[in-house]
């Protein structure tokens, strides 16, 4: 039992990560698929699709800083907050992603035939990024609360 | 992946209403080459579903209502894709429904839909309603209405204008319910055909009237 709690900590300590880059993969495959289309029809402004479609990426980046926030010597009483906590944070930043993803795609999507509406598009993908922020800052604070 | 064809999709470009184009996005040969991205299987069922429901059919035209009935029972064995099953079941009854209409302003009685009765499942019930203006079907085709005033004031070309509108909608919900899967594809390939055939159209009309114009210059001189 011990054995399985500590394992459960090990999971959590890395799920931010881990779950965090599965979900930039998807999104920005997504997004960048939408952006390799779109540049088939545009003349121009090329580095502007690619950039958005590297938007979900910044889910990795809070996934590592929660790892590192989390990581601390494992034992029985700091492992199920791990867990829990990492887990959490983790699969909130690979929805995240994935829901950027489809965002960036869409505003790439609409705004190759109408450059003007291509900032207000990327409203959407701005707040999912919000959401993501919460679930990273708040995985930071309680992260301070798990004994070390 | 819910959604295969997001860089199919992005790559195409945006469609304006048709009656507001004035010249077609995206040619045939361009089309096509983006269209190869298309999945083996989605690619021939979308061409099925071209030459049997298109608005300029790629194929012959058959000849009868039978030939067309026999033709679009075989074609929907092939189909496996729900939202172009639907699609293909909407136009057919799109379809019969008009020649219900022409039939009865033509003077026939039930029995001339006889022929097509495999074709949709509102052929029996049109022949039991057949007195009513609309077959009794507007709440389902509110369209139905409007078509049958524009057939009773002989005015083809405001039908043709309210049948692509109707097929324009149609489509673009189909969109709705999947941006970037197999439905915007299809979606797609049969309003820029709307598109096409609204622009032939026109140009028609201005050949007409250009001939119009020589036959005048003509006479002047």
């Amino acid at each position: 039992m011990d054995s399985l709690i500590l394992i459960l900590g090990w999971v959590g300590l890395y799920a931010p990560l881990a779950l965090g880059a599965i979900g930039s993969m998807i999104g920005c495959v997504r997004a960048g698929s939408a952006a390799c289309g779109a540049l088939l029809e545009v003349e121009s402004g090329y580095g502007r699709y690619i950039g958005v479609a590297a938007m979900p990426s910044s889910q990795t980046i809070y996934g590592i800083v929660v790892t590192m926030a989390l990581r601390r010597e494992l034992t029985l009483e700091n492992s199920p907050g791990i867990f829990g906590l990492g887990l959490l944070a983790g699969l909130a930043l690979l929805f995240g992603a994935i829901a950027q993803g489809d965002s960036c795609a869409a505003s790439i999507n609409v705004s190759k035939s109408k450059l003007d509406i291509f900032g207000i598009s990327l409203a959407p993908a701005a707040l999912v990024e919000g959401f993501c922020v919460f679930a990273f800052v708040f995985a930071l604070v309680l992260a301070a609360g798990i004994p070390k | 992946m819910a959604e295969p064809y997001i860089m199919l999709v992005s790559s195409l470009p945006y469609l304006p209403p048709f009656e507001q184009a004035e010249r077609s996005p995206i040619t045939r040969l361009r089309l096509e080459q983006r269209l190869h991205n298309l999945d083996t299987d989605d690619a021939r069922q979308l061409a099925e579903a071209e030459a049997l429901v298109s608005w300029r059919m790629s194929l012959a035209k058959p000849k009868t209502d039978a030939e067309m009935v026999l033709r679009s029972r075989a074609a929907m064995q092939h189909i496996s894709q729900p939202a172009l099953r639907e699609f293909i079941e909407f136009r057919i009854d799109q379809q019969v429904i008009l020649a219900g209409l022409r039939q009865r302003n033509a003077g026939a009685d039930a029995s001339a839909l006889e022929p097509i009765t495999a074709a949709s499942r509102w052929v029996r019930y049109m022949t039991a309603h057949w007195e009513d203006p609309t077959f009794k079907l507007t709440a389902i085709y509110p369209w139905i209405a409007q078509a049958h005033r524009y057939l009773d004031s002989n005015n083809a070309g405001a039908l043709d204008s309210l049948m692509m509108h109707v097929i324009w909608q149609r489509l673009g919900r189909i969109t709705e319910n999947n941006r970037f899967g197999f439905e915007a594809v299809f979606a797609f390939v049969f309003k820029w055909d709307i598109l096409q055939a609204w622009l032939a159209r026109d140009a028609a009309q201005a050949k007409s009237r250009f001939q119009d114009l020589i036959k005048e210059i003509k006479n002047d001189s």
